[in-house]
């Protein structure tokens, strides 16, 4: 079964979310995980970074991105980006909102002037377990009903025979 | 702006402390700006035909159909699935597992496999599972009173009670209009650079628009008679909405600030006219007067809401003065108008706004192509934490200074439900859940930040080495350099919170009108009403149903 790009962006996001990371740095997982997929790279490299929380790349990426951009001048930044799981670091940078391209030897240059150029995600097949995993993670973020949120939560009444 | 180049002369922008204040975002009005009005005028300019390609309904009106139209050098169909459904089932809430009608907007023209996988799934809404060729899902539920009146009165050989049709003003009201991606439907992204389709939520309003038609249909077939013209066009399509679409705002600034930018940058062109023509002028008398009908057309079952509609009326009679015949004929005269309700209520002020642009479509129409969000929030970095800390005090004010540990500051929490995963509104102090609140508290947030920034400055990325909870304040801020009207400017934890609010912002951007609130956190609303049938598309019918009047 192929889901839409948006579907599991979303469960990634909350499955960093559930797995303890703050809600910037799971928005950026989301983002980055779903490049990563599409470019078929080792899907159990996000489950690792999943189970690292609330230390690891999830939290890690995202300040040596933000300490590469501060340094721009006129918009125009590069730096090193010299972490481990380079496969994930890789799929960060895609996902990345600016214009961005890392060298061969590490060194990252982006562009802050300019937005990333739109790319057209392949639908995603997400292994079963990838899945059951993700889910249940995202899962912890739900609160179970009571009978005050029944009633009162959305606000609506029961029936609507109107 | 698109048309930044050449753009036309226009005062300054209300400012996003007074545009962004949740009380004024749901006072707004839909304005020719909204989204089914462009919708509209992009189906007249390519003269849509709506064609039926497939209708099995048995006599009571139980079946599917398939309607399709040609956009942009795409055929979108809608196929529409039309089920018996007991009465204790029919509730408008997002927990509700059976609907009286389920749709998809179907990519192309469905086969036979295609109709019979839809008729599988798409009644199962949430429960089913969709593919790449179904842009939109949606369900609706009859307004049972009125579709049972109509159908009575057409097998009878009469039209319906006028009074009924201007009361109700829908067959049916959709409960969910989902897109993007949802339970494996196509990602917006798939199809946003389409002719016709590339604005914000043009495929869920053409999706509306034609289960508005489908309506129509339905109930001439069971009626076995004919609606006129008049009674069939201002049968809008209702909507029921929740606190599901609320968070929306929050989640997408970048989007709201295009939305609202947009809308203020038009009644900005429009309040710099220096002297209007006489059509204009005609213009606006006629729009004053079908604003007055209109308010005297809109009741609603809430006593609270029904006041407020009520003191808008007799506001409404003072406000309309300003744009008299000899007013008008003074050197900016819409300037003057709008300056001269500056004390009245926002309810007035904002009515006036969407009444102003109306008139000035060749002045403003071309801003609808700024309202989408091609790039997602993309923003300059603040570089150090004396930057984070000036534009925090610049654009983030409003949000410091509050006790949010105080109940009445944070007496709410928003969370997903477990049942539907939905959004929902908690109370803090006596219910269960705060712990895993959803981060759409960004006042607190941002002046949690704010705290603890050091006294020397530093880096931002060694601030959030320290602080990693701040990331998402510190993102935001960081937008508020580029986007203006990103952020809605109150505290959505405090008791007095209302989302209500939210909903009709966003609603009157859909073009929404006859807001029906049932509480401080659902509301009905009326799309549609007035909007051309599917053989009015020709431009002069498709582009004039602000604010519709029915019987006058």
């Amino acid at each position: 079964m192929t889901r839409s790009v948006n579907e599991v962006t979303g469960l990634a996001v909350k499955a960093a979310r559930g797995a303890g990371a703050p809600p910037a740095q799971a928005a950026q997982f989301g983002a980055a995980a779903v490049v990563h997929i599409c470019a078929g790279r080792d899907v159990q490299v996000l489950g690792a970074a999943l189970d690292a929380l609330p230390a690891g790349p999830i939290i890690e990426y995202p300040l040596v991105l933000a300490r590469i951009a501060e340094a721009q001048v006129e918009g125009i930044a590069e730096g090193a980006f010299e972490v481990d799981e380079e496969e994930l670091a890789r799929s960060y940078i895609e996902a990345l909102p600016c214009q961005a391209s890392l060298t061969t030897d590490c060194v990252l240059h982006l562009d802050l002037n300019r937005p990333a150029e739109r790319r057209q995600l392949p639908r995603i097949e997400l292994p079963d377990e990838v899945h059951a995993k993700w889910s249940a993670l995202a899962a912890k973020l739900l609160v179970p009903e009571s009978d005050a949120s029944r009633i009162s939560g959305a606000g609506a009444g029961l029936t609507d025979n109107d | 702006m698109k048309d930044i180049f050449g753009a036309p002369p226009q005062v300054p922008l209300r400012p996003p402390g007074t545009v962004m204040r949740l009380s004024r975002m749901g006072a707004m009005f839909p304005t020719r700006l909204s989204f089914l009005r462009s919708l509209m005028r992009r189906l007249a300019a390519e003269q849509v035909k709506v064609t039926q390609r497939d209708w099995q309904m048995c006599e009571d009106g139980f079946g599917h159909a398939v309607f399709s139209v040609d956009l942009g050098g795409y055929t979108y169909s809608l196929v529409a699935i039309s089920t018996d459904l007991p009465p204790e089932l029919r509730t408008d809430r997002v927990i509700a597992t059976a609907w009286d009608s389920a749709y998809v907007l179907f990519d192309g023209i469905p086969d036979s496999d295609d109709i019979a996988r839809i008729k599988a799934n798409a009644p199962l809404q949430e429960a089913g599972r969709f593919g790449p060729r179904d842009l939109i899902l949606s369900r609706a539920n009859k307004s049972v009173r009125l579709f049972a009146h109509v159908v009575e009165a057409l097998r009878a050989g009469r039209q319906p009670d006028a009074d009924m049709i201007r009361d109700v003003g829908y067959l049916m009201r959709t409960t969910a209009v989902y897109g993007n991606g949802k339970f494996g439907i196509a990602d917006r992204a798939s199809f946003d650079t389409r002719e016709g389709l590339e604005g914000p939520f043009a495929a869920e309003m053409l999706t509306v628009w034609l289960i508005r038609h489908f309506t129509h249909a339905l109930v001439e077939h069971v009626g076995q008679g004919t609606l006129e013209r008049e009674t069939k066009r201002h049968l809008g399509i209702g909507n029921s909405t929740g606190l599901g679409m609320a968070p929306f705002l929050v989640n997408h600034p970048v989007l709201l600030n295009n939305w609202m930018l947009a809308r203020e940058t038009a009644l900005a062109r429009v309040l710099a006219v220096e002297v209007l023509t006489q059509a204009q002028k005609a213009r606006i008398e006629v729009l004053a007067n079908r604003a007055t009908a209109h308010l005297a057309q809109w009741n609603v079952p809430d006593p609270a809401h029904q006041a407020r509609i009520e003191t808008l009326r007799s506001d409404w009679a003072e406000a309309v003065q300003y744009l008299s015949a000899d007013k008008l004929d003074a050197p900016h005269a819409l300037s003057s108008a709008m300056h001269s309700t500056q004390n009245m209520s926002e309810d007035v002020q904002e009515l006036l706004a969407s009444l102003l642009i109306e008139p000035f479509g060749k002045l403003v129409d071309g801003l609808t192509e700024c309202m989408a969000d091609p790039y997602g929030a993309f923003a300059p970095p603040l570089c150090d934490t004396e930057k984070l800390k000036a534009q925090i005090e610049a654009e983030f004010d409003w949000a410091l200074g509050v006790d949010y540990d105080a109940p009445a500051h944070c007496g709410q929490f928003w969370y997903v439900s477990e049942a539907k995963m939905e959004p929902r509104l908690g109370l803090r102090f006596s219910e269960e859940g705060a712990g895993l609140e959803s981060p759409l508290d960004i006042g607190r947030r941002v002046a949690c930040a704010y705290a603890d920034l050091p006294a020397q400055s530093e880096p931002v990325s060694a601030f959030l080495t320290r602080h990693p909870d701040h990331a998402l304040a510190v993102e935001r801020v960081a937008l508020s350099q580029r986007y203006a009207y990103a952020e809605i400017r109150d505290n959505l934890i405090c008791e007095s919170c209302l989302p209500i609010d939210m909903l009709r912002c966003k609603l009157s951007f859909f073009g929404a009108s006859k807001f029906d609130p049932k509480s401080d956190r659902w509301t009905r609303i009326t799309l549609c009403q007035g909007a051309p049938l599917a053989d009015e598309l020709s431009e002069g019918v498709a582009d004039d149903w602000w604010l519709p009047v029915f019987g006058s």
